[in-house]
């Protein structure tokens, strides 16, 4: 379990990460989201000990990360870098030894990931001969090499196309298993569709932070209701809701001191209900609403 | 994927990680430059420099030299014989060989030819030696000498007069207070060749240390490598990576030179020069230490290759300062900056390459070479740590002693 607790960093005076305090979950895939420079980077740098916070610590299972600890945690940093004139492999397998594992280990979990990603053929290739997307996978192999117990990716899927991205979730979340795994990323789809729980920041302050669907259970009780008829404006003469749109037989309403099922009766008593659902907030407007 | 280490990260394997990671850095420096054509191809040039000036410098130099002189009779043949000997005061194993021929004409056309280095015909007062264009001075000397005496024998058995006694208290003896060395030039000319080799191994390797330091930050691997192995691994690893190349190269050249002067016959200069040489290794040795401290620090305060040039001076300039020393200080100068650190790795070995250096001055240069070396590479660790991850812009060493942690 990762706890990072009371973080903060200054630049110059100015409070870049401030006061930043959550939990990553063993199991379960932490999303960590935030506007450009809200301060993501400069927390998992600090988490990684690459950069040190000027106040607050992170904690594993409970007490002070050790700096051995530190070095069995998986990074992707947001500036990508590896030896461009190096062959893929052997880039692999030095950063493995780096983490102390044997060569013949490190060689044959290189060649494990690279055939993950079907660069098998390319293991022998200099890393600059290797297209962008390649390169990045090539990266995430950097930061799986060694087995980590933890993983903290800087925005793992960007640069990636849709098809590199399923593979590369595939490959997370059979390489995180039971581990802390906290990326951020800045495509909330693919936070929403991912990640079970999410961190939210906004200049450097922590705005939300639980499971995914507690964060979407936070809006108001929206519902869609499609009605047989072809003009659904009479539901605005109803008690105890507000209508937010009406769209011919389509109404989209907000529960406001009634129930979902005494809506339904009003509803059905009129005129026979075609569909009627929950409406969840979108992750987007979750976060266009802390960053205001 | 295991999950005993998820349950205890704290397993003791983790400090050993980190305690062998420099090794690993080490070995990626060496195994990177040994597959880089020009680094065995410098260092092969500089091998090949190294015995062409040996075999060079032996046969311009002092090579035994087999005389030859054109005579027409026995007597003239018996002083070439016995100046042969006095051509060999000086050990070197020069000869003095008489060549019989039919006539006086016949000697001179020897001697046109180049056949003979010069002739000796018997004249009616003493003998004539009969030159091309001029007459080796050690030859003619010796030709004086024998022809002299030979005559002077011959008189002195036709009178009747003891030689021996005659010549008695006419002995005139030399005593050097200060002898010249006959290996003079040879051991300067090695001063120069230990100076310049010293010099272009230390900014090759230096050079590489620091390229190999900005390579990192300029491909941002940098971040990477921080969060898998302390910074200081980083450092010891590429210190003694290079390190060890370089003290390779410079072994290298050190035993291509014992080798050629072994070879070439060199055995005067070999014993004069041996030591010197053996100093020279363990002295390049320590000043490289202190220097790749300063070049990998030369590296993390650049951003991209470019700023090396200005980051890289104070290493350069420690290590100009000495050849411009070499060249024009005095003998006071010398001797001081011989003792400093860093500069004294280079300049110390060329005064013992010259001869006469004082057993103290060189232990103070040992001593004073290693505790600069600690002391440097210290101060370059802390540098380092401090500027190594910022990769945005270049920084100067005077910012970088400000920094704070």
């Amino acid at each position: 379990m990762l706890d990072i607790s009371s973080l903060s960093r200054s630049y110059d005076g100015t409070l870049v990460v401030d006061d930043v305090t959550f939990r990553v979950t063993p199991g379960r895939m932490t999303g960590f989201v935030g506007a450009n420079g809200a301060g993501k980077t400069t927390t998992m740098r600090m988490i990684l000990g690459v950069l040190a916070p000027t106040s607050g610590q992170v904690l594993w299972n409970g007490s002070p990360i050790t700096t051995g600890q530190r070095r069995r945690i998986g990074y992707m940093p947001e500036e990508r870098g590896l030896y461009p004139r190096m062959r893929v492999s052997d880039q692999l397998v030095f950063l493995a030894r780096l983490h102390g594992v044997d060569r013949a280990e490190a060689a044959r979990r290189a060649r494990e990931l690279l055939d993950h990603f079907d660069l098998g053929d390319r293991a022998d290739d200099v890393l600059d001969t290797l297209s962008l997307g390649n390169q990045q996978r090539v990266q995430i192999a950097a930061s799986l090499i060694h087995r980590p117990d933890a993983l903290v990716l800087d925005e793992p899927f960007s640069g990636l196309d849709p098809v590199a991205v399923d593979a590369m979730a595939s490959l997370l979340a059979k390489e995180a298993g039971d581990k802390p795994l906290l990326f951020s990323s800045h495509q909330l789809d693919l936070v929403e569709r991912l990640c079970d729980d999410l961190v939210i920041l906004s200049h450097g302050k922590v705005v939300a932070a639980g499971s995914v669907d507690e964060l979407r259970g936070t809006g108001p009780d929206r519902y869609r209701v499609r009605l047989d008829g072809s003009d659904a404006a009479w539901i605005r003469g109803l008690r105890g809701i507000e209508v937010k749109d009406v769209d011919g037989g389509t109404a989209l309403v907000d529960l406001d001191g009634i129930t979902p099922s005494e809506l339904l009766s009003q509803l059905v008593a009129k005129e026979p209900v075609a569909e009627f659902t929950r409406v969840r907030q979108p992750l987007s407007a979750i976060f266009r609403e802390v960053n205001r | 994927m295991s999950t005993a280490t998820t349950s205890d990260p704290t397993s003791t394997s983790t400090t050993e990680e980190v305690r062998g990671a420099w090794r690993v850095v080490a070995e990626r420096e060496i195994s990177t430059r040994v597959r880089e054509k020009s680094y065995v191809y410098s260092a092969v040039i500089m091998i090949l420099g190294v015995v062409a000036t040996v075999v060079l410098t032996s046969i311009l130099g002092g090579r035994p030299t087999d005389y030859k002189v054109a005579v027409t009779d026995d007597a003239s043949a018996a002083v070439v014989s016995a100046a042969s000997t006095v051509v060999d005061r000086t050990d070197d194993g020069s000869t003095a060989r008489p060549q019989q021929v039919a006539s006086a004409a016949a000697a001179e056309k020897a001697v046109r030819d180049g056949d003979a280095d010069a002739a000796l015909i018997a004249t009616d007062d003493g003998y004539e030696m009969v030159g091309k264009e001029e007459i080796d001075s050690t030859l003619s000397t010796a030709l004086t000498t024998a022809g002299s005496t030979a005559a002077l024998t011959a008189n002195a058995d036709r009178q009747g007069v003891d030689l021996a006694e005659l010549q008695k208290g006419s002995a005139v003896s030399e005593r050097l207070l200060d002898p010249a060395d006959g290996d003079a030039g040879a051991r300067q000319l090695a001063a120069y060749v230990f100076l310049i080799l010293f010099y272009i191994t230390a900014i090759t390797f230096g050079m590489s240390i620091a390229q190999s330091v900005v390579q990192e930050k300029e491909s941002r691997v940098v971040e990477i490598l921080a969060a898998a192995v302390p910074i200081r691994a980083m450092l010891w690893g590429k210190i003694a990576g290079n390190t060890l190349l370089a003290f390779a190269q410079i072994l290298l050249l050190a035993i291509a030179g014992i080798a050629s002067l072994a070879a070439t016959g060199e055995t005067g200069l070999l014993t004069a020069l041996g030591p010197a040489v053996g100093m020279y290794v363990v002295f390049f040795v320590l000043g490289f230490v202190a220097l790749a401290g300063l070049w990998a620090v030369a590296g993390s305060l650049a951003s991209r290759q470019e700023d090396l040039q200005s980051t890289t001076m104070p290493g350069q300039v420690l290590l100009f300062a000495p050849y411009i020393i070499a060249f024009s200080a005095g003998a006071g100068v010398k001797t001081v900056v011989s003792m400093l650190p860093i500069m004294s790795a280079m300049l110390m070995p060329s005064r013992m390459a010259e001869g006469g250096v004082p057993v103290w001055q060189i232990a103070v240069a040992v001593v004073v070479n290693v505790l600069g070396a600690i002391g440097i590479v210290r101060l370059a660790a802390r540098l380092y740590e401090r500027t190594l991850m910022r990769t945005e812009r270049k920084i100067g060493f005077g910012e970088a002693l400000r920094l704070s942690e």
